[in-house]
């Protein structure tokens, strides 16, 4: 019996698909298992958002022809959602770069010439003199100074796509290496407010709950999450809930209409900012009609107060920030009695006014969480995140479900989800914040310092004190001539970061500075600056991530990079080998350890015993297919094996517990686990009796986070945006995503099918407010703010439909620059932007 | 050799509408319908028409009246695809012994 090859392949599309579906087709799994396949198959995390999804990746040639969603992938169940279909062609986009490009003029470096290619050896020769420049200038600076007083001139922006062992590299070369704490992952754009909320209320990062959630729950509370297109699997997961669960309930809330409001019970459109005052309604609710659970409550809860009135994270000579009264977030204990009082002005007459909301819509979201058995899912991502007062909002959130102790069970929990595929287990994980180490502990801390210098192998006093520059803080510096040499690693931020035209653009462009990128494709921000790195993605090398559940995933490299192009943990450890200590660390710090003199960076960081310590091996699966491993190749030992051992000694060996994960053999064998890992077991719902092995028998739950195992409801205020509309700029500005690009479209929109699909960013708007500004649907419109302005297309009928006096556009286009509009208002918290409200106006192009 | 580009998608409707989904998606160049579900979803490939790509075709699901999501489950897409190469199905007894 024969087939063609093209049926052959058909025939695996369609068995496929009705596996997915759980129906069988009759014949066809017989006779696809007797033919033989040229494709080989294997696992990776998609290398899109945060869901985490397991696909199959087929090779042939060295090439990736075929993507499958995993069928063996709890997450996805053998589905992927749209972009799924073009992640084997974003490697392949006609402008990949494939060699060092250096701006020159007359064969010499020049900030003002133009890009010429260079080799790798150049590229790191003159990168190496500007770095080793800038830290001769530090140390110098910071002679005699101890270390929580040092500074620097160097900094890293670093990324949550960034791999587990380049997250930990990056950080270890920083920290350690370069003594400088000025690096910061992308994901201070879009978690940091969640993180600093986990960190008050339970004194540890990361949700509780899991994925699993999504079958338990009896209903959903959206918050600021369009996950119909922004996790599409998920609100599948959600739909079929939804579908055949009976009573289960879906409410939506957003500053504007979109897709998930599709599926809505509850549909709730508020004024931006007012989300606070509807979190306060509720917990007043659950108050007034004595729906909280005291049991629970006595048990597990302590009740704080935050200092209000805390400005808005601007620049300190702002109106704003002179204005305000409060500072920090140091928490205050209060009695119950004195929350009950806090929230007590937020009723329902008041928050209907406010937030613009229907009174019966507000009520039957109360009801829901008041209601004493209903299970409830709390989901958000970026409406909480990227706000001036994330922290709080988050922590609002967090007040409701720990008033009814509806957390940490089944189907019960607040859940923030994240945007990029390792914002967690990368970016929040392994310590690439300005003010983190890996595994939770904090440079400020000298014990937490002494630790990791412990492990690292490093003399006491190497590891700086002060918390570095945030993102947005290194964009003003770069600008303020602060930070000198900048090296950029997967990410856009000269596309992602706010309010471009007056602060990052100049502090590129700073003559100054020397600013370096690494990115496999010609970024606005690659072509901002003065050298670029051309690098290998996804499964070019060997990687892991750590999806929004904890689940930490890992994929072996299927084929090689193009060109040149290495990857980020290449160059990372190269990088290294370009510095002697004596560049790097005064004479009194090499005085403490004697045996380092002499030796280069590379030997003492990635040469320690412990990080080489695994030898040059054949990389297998268990079907006995081999694989590449690039640079196990060139450093002659599995960089990412040890890398990850080291990493994982911070989680074993410190204070700190309930961050295990297993060991490296583990998670190539496995469709994840989500830590802690205990003895082999993944922990599905944190500080739960019966789920998660710290909690002990009859303790039922422990937030154990905290030193007293009690997790803290903190009372905040509503305070208004940082900028709200007046009679000239008298527009709310809202930015975001839509499904087809992925954030700022330095992949998707090399996808030549996705490009036309939505090649342009447009401006959504209610069709009233652009028929009194002479607009209608297909003219453009100009968006203007006090800060910069772009052209885009009005569209009145799309998928999204704003409110009266709302505005949204979505930042993927580098064509339409989104964020030359927007304001660099960040909580002062968390350092987090918000992305989600400025004062803008729009008039006719 | 020639290119050849498919997909294959679970595509979910109302249960109410799924005949006429079914109906509108059937009349796409190079989609199929080869199976459904009792709770409303479809067993789908899109195959190259040289017209539309496959990746547009896929993305317009979403504006069909009826559909809640479209999945991605298979994607094949080679340049050099020799589509009349064919390939011998092996009864189960040789290749167990193989």
């Amino acid at each position: 019996m024969k087939m063609t090859r093209r049926e052959f392949v058909k025939n695996n599309a369609i068995a496929a698909t009705a596996t997915a579906a759980g129906v069988t087709i009759p014949g066809m799994k017989e006779v696809l298992a007797a033919s033989e396949d040229k494709i080989r198959w294997d696992k990776a995390p998609c290398r899109f958002c945060g869901t985490g999804c397991s696909v199959l990746v087929g090779t042939q040639n060295g090439k990736i022809v075929a993507t499958q969603g995993d069928p063996d992938a709890p997450v996805n169940k053998g589905l992927n959602c749209i972009k799924g279909y073009f992640l084997s062609k974003i490697m392949y986009g006609k402008d990949r770069l494939t060699k060092p490009l250096l701006r020159k003029t007359n064969g010499v470096y020049d900030k003002e010439g133009e890009f010429e290619e260079v080799s790798w050896d150049e590229a790191f020769d003159i990168m190496a003199e500007k770095w080793k420049v800038a830290m001769k200038k530090d140390m110098a600076a910071n002679k005699g100074k101890p270390a929580d007083k040092l500074t620097s001139t160097v900094g890293m922006f670093g990324s949550g796509q960034w791999t587990i062992f380049e997250g930990y590299a990056a950080s270890k070369l920083m920290k350690a290496g370069f003594r400088s704490n000025h690096i910061d992952p992308n994901a201070r754009h879009c978690m940091a407010s969640a993180v600093g909320a986990f960190i008050r209320g339970f004194g540890s990062d990361e949700p509780m709950g899991c994925y699993d959630d999504l079958e338990h729950a009896d209903a959903f509370v959206l918050w600021g999450s369009n996950m119909a297109e922004m996790h599409p699997i998920l609100w599948t997961r959600i739909t079929d809930t939804r579908l055949t669960k009976k009573d289960c309930e879906v409410h939506v809330l957003s500053t504007f209409k979109h897709r998930s409001f599709d599926l809505a019970d509850n549909p709730i459109v508020f004024h931006p900012q007012t989300d606070m005052v509807i979190l306060n309604y509720i917990a007043n609710y659950i108050i007034q009609h004595k729906a909280y659970n005291q049991d629970f409550i006595n048990k597990h809860v302590n009740f704080k107060k935050t200092p209000t009135d805390i400005g808005y994270g601007l620049r300190p000579e702002h109106e704003l920030e002179k204005k305000k009264t409060g500072k920090g977030g140091k928490l205050s204990g209060i009695s119950f009695e004195e929350y009950a009082k806090s929230v007590e002005s937020y009723t329902l007459e008041y928050a209907h006014e406010i937030s613009g909301v229907p009174k019966k819509n507000l009520q039957r979201l109360a009801e829901l969480y008041a209601h004493p058995t209903k299970k409830i899912t709390s989901l958000w991502t970026m409406g909480f995140n990227q706000h001036t007062r994330g922290v709080w909002t988050n922590g609002l959130m967090y007040n409701v479900h720990l008033l009814t102790g509806k957390i940490s069970q089944p189907g019960n929990g607040p859940f923030s989800l994240t945007g990029q595929p390792s914002a967690c287990g990368t970016a929040r994980e392994v310590g690439t914040f300005s003010h983190r180490l890996p595994a939770d502990y904090v440079v400020k801390k000298k014990a937490h310092r002494e630790f990791a210098e412990k492990i690292w192998q490093l003399p006491e006093g190497t590891v700086p004190g002060k918390p570095g520059y945030h993102a947005v803080l290194q964009n003003r510096m770069l600008k303020d001539s602060k930070l000198n040499v900048y090296w950029v690693m997967c990410n856009n931020n000269m596309q992602a970061a706010a309010n471009i035209n007056e602060e990052a653009l100049p502090g590129y462009r700073n003559p100054d500075n020397f600013i370096v990128t690494s990115d496999p494709y010609p970024t606005i921000t690659a072509m901002a600056s003065d050298l670029i790195l051309p690098t290998a993605m996804w499964t070019e090398k060997e990687g892991a991530y750590g999806n929004a559940e904890r689940r930490t995933q890992f994929w072996r490299q299927q084929v090689s990079a193009p060109g040149e192009a290495k990857s980020d943990l290449w160059q990372l450890m190269e990088f290294a080998k370009r510095f002697k200590m004596e560049d790097v660390w005064p004479a009194d710090l090499l005085a403490k350890s004697p045996q380092y003199k002499g030796k280069n960076l590379f030997s003492v960081l990635f040469e320690n015993g412990y990080v080489d310590k695994f030898k040059k091996q054949t990389v297998m699966d268990d079907r006995g297919n081999k694989y590449q491993n690039d640079e196990m190749e060139d450093f002659g030992f599995y960089a990412q094996k040890g890398l990850f051992e080291e990493y994982r000694r911070f989680q074993l060996e410190g204070v700190k517990k309930g961050h295990e994960q297993a060991d490296f053999d583990t998670y190539h064998k496995v469709r994840g686990l989500r830590w802690p890992v205990i003895n082999g077991k993944e922990t599905l719902w944190r500080y739960a009796e019966g789920y998660d092995p710290y909690v002990k028998k009859g303790e039922g739950i422990r937030f154990y986070g905290n030193k007293d195992g009690r997790a803290n409801i903190i009372t905040a205020p509503y305070e208004p945006a940082a900028e709200s509309p007046d009679a000239e700029y008298d527009l709310w500005l809202s930015t975001g995503r839509v499904l087809e690009h992925w954030h700022s479209g330095s992949m998707t929109r090399r996808v030549p099918e996705l490009y036309r699909a939505v090649p342009d960013a447009v401006v959504f708007m209610h069709p009233d407010d652009a028929k009194a500004r002479g607009l209608r649907r297909g003219l453009t419109a100009k968006i203007i703010s006090r800060r910069g302005e772009i052209e885009a297309e009005v569209e009145t009928r799309g998928r999204n439909r704003p409110p009266k006096g709302l505005v949204f556009v979505p930042w993927f286009d580098a064509g339409r620059l989104i964020n030359k509009v927007t304001l660099d208002a960040t909580d002062p918290l968390s350092k987090e932007t918000d992305y989600k409200k400025c004062a803008i106006k729009i008039e006719k192009a | 050799m020639s290119q050849y580009n498919i997909c294959s998608a679970l595509v979910h409707a109302k249960l109410q509408q799924v005949n006429s989904v079914k109906q509108i998606l059937q009349q796409q160049r190079g989609v199929q319908v080869h199976a459904q579900t009792e709770d409303g979803r479809l067993i789908v490939t899109i195959e190259d028409d040289d017209r539309k790509q496959v990746g547009e075709r896929i993305m317009g699901f979403y504006d069909i009246p009826g559909v809640m999501s479209a999945s991605m489950i298979y994607q094949f897409s080679d340049d050099e695809f020799n589509e009349q190469e064919t390939l011998e199905i092996k009864p189960t007894e040789e290749r167990m012994s193989a």
